[in-house]
């Protein structure tokens, strides 16, 4: 296993998860093909992330080095702070 | 009467958030033993994690959206579900990537992790975040059984 791009990936996903969060809420038609996968947009946001961290994972792989570091959790965590925040400062403005 | 599957959802997270917190505790002085004990913590949150996921995921599709979203939006407490609803919905997804992540890196690393600094230091802290961050969902959760049971009252009077 490549642990720079498993960490990588995960960052990614996430990033990815709170941009269509904010994504359904600003288009419907993007909540619609959400809602398509899985009968629900939240299913639909679930089933993707999962898709996204396998296929990124396969990405990073190609590209990332082995030499993992703590740097790399760090951005990691990082952008888990930014993307909850940022859906938490969305449905707040938005409510 | 509460749902059944909310008191599997709730009681499977939290013992996935303190399999994580145990976690923690065995890697801030890590040697084979404690290594070994922290990879079994970690399975047991990942599969916890997961389940929950599941279990949850069913429960707010099947009860909560037909049955407990539109009393709560109905109510003077609709920013339970515009806020806090929304933000836990979003925001647990980000969980089980941290869970698979954090228990991946433990096997990789396994034994080298007595001296490999980087690689512990950063098991602690996603397991760290995931004990917090679940335990900020939690109390979302809290909050969000309690403007029911707001929104249950405020209707019957």
């Amino acid at each position: 296993m490549n642990s720079k791009a498993i960490t990588r990936a995960a960052a990614v996903t996430i990033a990815l998860i709170a941009a269509a969060t904010l994504g359904s809420e600003l288009s419907a038609s993007f909540k619609q093909l959400l809602s398509n996968i899985g009968g629900h947009h939240w299913i639909g946001k679930s089933v993707l992330s999962v898709v996204f961290f396998g296929l990124l994972y396969l990405v990073f792989a190609k590209v990332s080095d082995e030499k993992f570091a703590l740097r790399d959790t760090g951005v990691l965590i990082g952008t888990v702070l930014i993307s909850g925040l940022a859906i938490l400062s969305f449905y707040v403005l938005h409510a | 009467m509460v749902n059944p599957l909310i008191l599997i959802h709730a009681v499977l997270a939290e013992i996935g958030l303190f399999a994580f917190l145990w976690v923690v505790v065995e890697m801030l002085n890590p040697s084979e033993i404690r290594i070994a004990r922290a990879q079994v913590a970690a399975l047991i949150g990942f599969a916890c994690l997961y389940f929950a996921w599941l279990v949850g995921g069913f429960y707010y599709i099947e009860v909560y959206g037909l049955h407990v979203k539109p009393l709560i939006k109905a109510s003077d407490a609709k920013w339970v579900h515009s806020i806090v609803m929304e933000v836990k919905e979003h925001i647990f997804l980000f969980l089980p990537i941290l869970a698979t992540l954090t228990t991946a890196l433990l096997y990789k690393y396994d034994g080298e992790l007595i001296d490999n600094r980087d690689a512990r230091l950063s098991i602690v802290l996603l397991a760290g975040l995931i004990f917090l961050m679940g335990f900020s969902i939690a109390g979302m959760g809290a909050i969000i059984s309690s403007g029911y049971r707001f929104a249950l009252m405020t209707g019957m009077t």
